[in-house]
């Protein structure tokens, strides 16, 4: 259509300014990045360093094990998003495919713990961990996370757009449960259930109040932790280094986004079910 | 409906639930019981003693101004997290996928990008970004003559710059997922009418929101609950809820009272004030929202 | 079927499989050492550095104690959250740092030993340790409203005014920088009009650190007789004097604590009352002739500061921990561990003769000339105020608020001082 490409450009305009304010932070982080403290001070708009230099990466892999702390994020991270998704389905297809007794109650209240803040819950959470013995350890951050309200309640939504007699006529077939949601269901929320898994990941990968308080040792730090060793009240932030951690961190998530774009965008869109 | 063939196997429905139902009973109901049970109790969290004060910590909290001040932030915070994670994306991605040709992939790519940033780095960055004195925002502004808001001592500014800085972090993810939805609806529906030549505006609001509404209620939901405990990471690094509970809201407020002055009984009756108003939102929800919803086959 | 049975169960076993795998972890440190925790606040820029120094050269040089360091972000009151924690699960670390405004919360809510109980116990030698190496007006910073000796002082740091000499003299004003409060604010106008930039900058924490020695150096005090006493004439007129150069003059600058930091770094501000353990940052970071000035004084009055920093406390409840626990402490105030820990962190030291030792820090300081202001000011160090009892935090919070109100324009300093007081003193009755 002729119209359309006149009436597109004020979008455009509007896009690529949006882009601006939503990247800038981003550039403006990894070029501190790579500045000397002093720089960064005394140069703010400067944002691409004049006279780049690696000393603030350099303090942070010789201060510490940036390997291993990497794979204990990662860790972490995946097995929480693995086990949330799986347990989320399994729920979310009880609620959709099955009558049973006390199901919307339980439902309700299932649900409702989306609101219970992480304050009440940390201090009781810690006694169960450190009773079961997994302070300190990876396990331990870990644990109170296999399973999450909001998964439950977004592949809830997503298999409800699946038609019933679909089931029905598996169930006829004389399919198990087991297939019937590998072969049917799980392909037609793939959508949601990559949504939610990389919602899943990304939260999990960036946490920090909770494996605070349960890792101890330096060795078992995950990368939010160790950015937090760069930010003090009373002594200052070490703004660049935090910059070049932060850097670090988000390398891993932004890669596994680019690499899986395309992927990703595409279970969203390929199904007509969203 | 029809679920009959379905119904005779209660038990597997129960197996199902198991595996969450054992997280969520050892990890979640047990602390929600126990935060109900010291809602009735003065005590400081390690105190050995905890005395029982029935309904006095509820009365403390909703006879104090603070709690109607924190409350009236957080429906701010709400509106405001709404309005540019939500309205805002869902125009921009029906824009995107009906109107724009070019770029697309681009676009997606780079709006993506600030969601995988964790907020205590997005906290730091926006302290130095917009320093009222020395930051970039503040010495371009500068040059036109405006002199920069000191924001985070600033009634209303202060929660509009917090959830502006939350935003940048969910706006992306939100951005994405109403995308893949809109981007669902049938081709020919909207060919159809725009050759109709019915206006965008129209075409959005007759043909995309109903066919999307799912997704827009998830993206609704997800906004208000993660947007709320997201808030609390900037609230801590940069104003701690200051000035004068000015920027602090209910989830943050609940820290506050537990752990900066460690009333363990007001925090747990905030907490349980805090879950009701948003029970009751879900009660809602339920009754008129997901009523009118249009699940698409 | 089959396969949905597997599906559940597949769960239980991987759950179970974790659990198994990882309660084996020893909690017996290698070769029969005693295995103790010390939990800090040290972040990398506040001496990280040197605190896992100091704990490995301690490990190296002792055959029967393990020291483990845990760093505790959020400074103190993120380290009393995790011991909360841990208490209640009924463990505890053996060595903690406890920050001065938590000193009655922590000695009235957790369980401790005194330092020279454990002393007094197993280690004969030492028993005049206490007494010899620390002045009795700083041992007595550690001492809690019931006189009981909770610790012993570690990380002092008292408020220092740092100057941009450069922007002074561009104002045509003393390179020296201002003596008294009052100087402080006729320089401050000077700057503003000469130069266009902000002239003074007191940080801003969740603390009431600075204000207090603001007021108290003019006489009034935080607390008399355990009654909020700080809205008095003196107490009015002091913080009238910080109200007047940010909402009146607005000569002075009103945000955040790193921001105004950042800001004194970056040449908008003239001048910055903040801790001495800052000077790192700042020193580091100038470029511009910085210096460090003693705290203002009142005009014709005595200057009390209150010290910033921690103590540390033994926390360990097993004999065998307590005696580990003293053996690292000592080790932490030799001259040479209390010197790194200077140089590393920018406290002052708590320890007599450290500051001249050779082996102290005689070159340290001859070349951080900053740290001089600090260590002249000893002197005039008095006790961080923490107002007594359960509703201590709750007080300690209130003067926060109004200082957001006062500083804000919208309350009147004396009517919201003397409400503020009023308030604390009907929470302390309780």
């Amino acid at each position: 259509m002729k119209t359309n490409r006149f009436a597109s450009i004020p979008w455009h305009i509007l896009f690529i300014g949006l882009i601006i304010i939503l990247i800038f932070p981003i550039i403006f982080a990894i070029g501190t990045s790579f500045k000397p403290l002093q720089d960064a001070y005394n140069n703010v708009l400067n944002f691409i360093p004049i006279s780049p230099t690696l000393e603030n990466y350099q303090t942070f892999f010789e201060s510490l094990d940036v390997v291993k702390i990497t794979f204990n994020t990662f860790i972490i991270a995946a097995t929480v998003t693995l086990f949330k998704v799986f347990t989320s389905f399994l729920a979310a297809y009880a609620f959709v495919f099955f009558h049973f007794k006390g199901k919307n109650i339980l439902y309700f209240v299932l649900i409702s713990t989306i609101f219970i803040p992480f304050s009440v819950t940390m201090i009781p959470n810690y006694l169960v961990i450190s009773d079961l013995g997994l302070a300190d350890s990876v396990w331990g951050v870990i644990l109170p996370q296999l399973a999450d309200a909001v998964g439950i309640f977004l592949l809830r939504q997503s298999m409800k757009t699946i038609p019933v007699s679909l089931i029905e006529v598996a169930r006829l077939d004389n399919l198990g449960h087991a297939r019937i949601m590998k072969d049917i269901v799980l392909p037609l929320v793939k959508p949601a259930v990559t949504s939610t898994g990389i919602w899943f990941f990304i939260l999990s990968w960036n946490e920090y109040v909770w494996p605070v308080l349960i890792l101890k040792t330096v060795d078992n730090y995950t990368l939010p932790l160790a950015l937090q060793m760069y930010i003090s009240s009373e002594g200052g932030t070490n703004f660049t280094v935090a910059m070049a951690v932060a850097v670090i961190t988000m390398i891993i998530p932004l890669t596994l986004y680019l690499l899986f774009q395309r992927y990703i965008i595409g279970t969203f869109t390929s199904s007509g079910i969203k | 409906m029809l679920k009959i063939t379905l119904t005779k196997d209660h038990w597997k429905a129960y197996c199902l639930l198991v595996p969450s139902l054992i997280v969520f009973v050892l990890f979640m109901f047990w602390p929600f019981i126990y935060t109900i049970y010291l809602s009735f109790f003065d005590w400081n969290m390690v105190k050995p003693t905890k005395e029982f004060v029935g309904f006095a910590n509820y009365k403390d909290i909703l006879s104090d101004p603070i709690t109607y001040k924190v409350f009236g932030n957080t429906i701010f915070y709400i509106v405001l997290l709404l309005l540019i994670n939500l309205f805002v994306p869902y125009i921009f991605a029906f824009v995107l996928d009906v109107v724009l040709k070019r770029f697309k992939n681009f676009y997606k790519g780079a709006l993506f990008l600030p969601s995988v940033i964790s907020l205590v780095v997005g906290s730091i960055l926006f302290t130095w970004l917009l320093n009222p004195v020395s930051g970039p925002a503040a010495i371009i502004l500068g040059w036109f003559g405006i002199e920069m808001p000191i924001w985070s001592k600033m009634d209303g500014w202060v929660i509009v710059v917090l959830s502006v800085i939350t935003s940048w972090k969910v706006f992306g993810y939100n951005f994405i997922v109403l995308y893949a939805s809109i981007n669902g609806v049938p081709r020919e529906v909207i060919e159809a009418a725009r050759l109709d030549n019915v206006p965008l505006w129209k075409i959005f609001i007759h043909i995309i929101l109903p066919m999307s509404s799912a997704t827009g209620i998830y993206v609704l939901i997800i906004t208000i609950v993660q947007g709320l405990q997201y808030v609390f990471t900037p609230i801590k690094v940069i104003t701690q809820g200051g000035p004068n509970y000015a920027s602090s809201n209910a989830i943050y407020q609940a820290y506050h009272e537990a752990f900066v002055l460690y009333r363990t009984g007001h925090s747990a009756a905030l907490s349980i004030l805090t879950m009701l108003i948003f029970i009751i939102l879900l009660i809602l929800e339920f009754k008129f929202v997901e009523r009118g919803i249009h699940y698409e086959n | 079927m089959k396969l949905f049975v597997k599906m559940c169960s597949v769960l239980t076993i991987i759950l179970l499989l974790v659990a198994c795998g990882n309660s084996s972890s020893a909690a017996n440190g290698k070769d029969g050492k005693t295995v103790i925790e010390y939990w800090h606040v040290n972040a990398e820029t506040q001496g990280g550095k040197t605190v896992e120094e100091l704990v490995n050269s301690f490990n190296e040089q002792s055959d029967s104690v393990e020291v483990v360091a845990k760093y505790n972000p959020d400074m103190y009151k993120g380290l009393m959250q995790n011991l909360q924690a841990e208490a209640a699960s009924g463990k505890s670390p053996a060595v903690v740092q406890v920050g001065w405004s938590f000193l009655d919360y922590f000695s009235n809510n957790f369980s401790y030993v005194e330092p020279q109980e454990v002393i007094d116990q197993h280690f004969s030698d030492d028993e005049s340790f206490l007494k010899d190496n620390f002045l009795p007006n700083v041992m007595d910073l550690a001492k809690n409203s019931d006189g009981s000796q909770v610790g012993i002082p570690y990380s002092l740091s008292t408020p220092v005014l740092y100057i941009n000499k450069d922007m002074l003299k561009e104002a045509g004003l003393n390179e020296n920088g201002p003596k008294t409060w009052e100087e402080v604010r006729e320089f401050s106008k000077v700057i503003k009009e000469k130069t266009g930039k902000y002239g003074f900058y007191m940080q801003e924490p969740a603390d009431n650190w600075a204000t207090q020695a603001l007021l108290e150096s003019n006489g009034a005090r935080m607390l008399t007789d355990g009654q909020a006493s700080f809205a008095s004439k003196d107490g009015i007129e002091a913080y009238q004097l910080l109200t007047d150069m940010v909402v009146e003059d607005e000569t002075a600058l009103h945000v955040p604590w790193d921001q105004g930091v950042q800001s004194f770094i970056d040449g908008n501000v003239a001048m910055a009352y903040t801790t001495i353990a800052r000077r790192s940052q700042i020193q580091e970071n100038v470029q511009f002739n910085a210096a460090a000035v003693t705290s203002p004084a009142w005009e014709g009055k005595e200057k009390r500061l209150p010290a910033g920093g921690a103590m540390l406390a033994i926390t360990a409840q097993e004999e065998d921990q307590q005696k580990a626990a003293w053996e690292f402490m000592k080790y932490l105030y030799s001259v040479e561990s209390m010197a790194k820990w200077t140089e590393g962190t920018g406290y002052v030291p708590p320890r007599k003769d450290v500051a001249e030792a050779e082996d102290g820090l005689k070159d340290f300081l001859a070349e951080n000339e900053m740290m001089q202001a600090a260590i002249d000011q000893m002197d005039g160090v008095v006790p961080w105020t923490s107002f007594p009892g359960d509703a201590g935090l709750e007080a300690e919070q209130k003067m926060l608020d109004i200082r957001d109100e006062i500083l804000g324009g919208k309350v009147d300093v004396k009517e919201g001082l003397t409400s503020t007081e009023e308030e604390i003193n009907t929470l302390l009755k309780k």
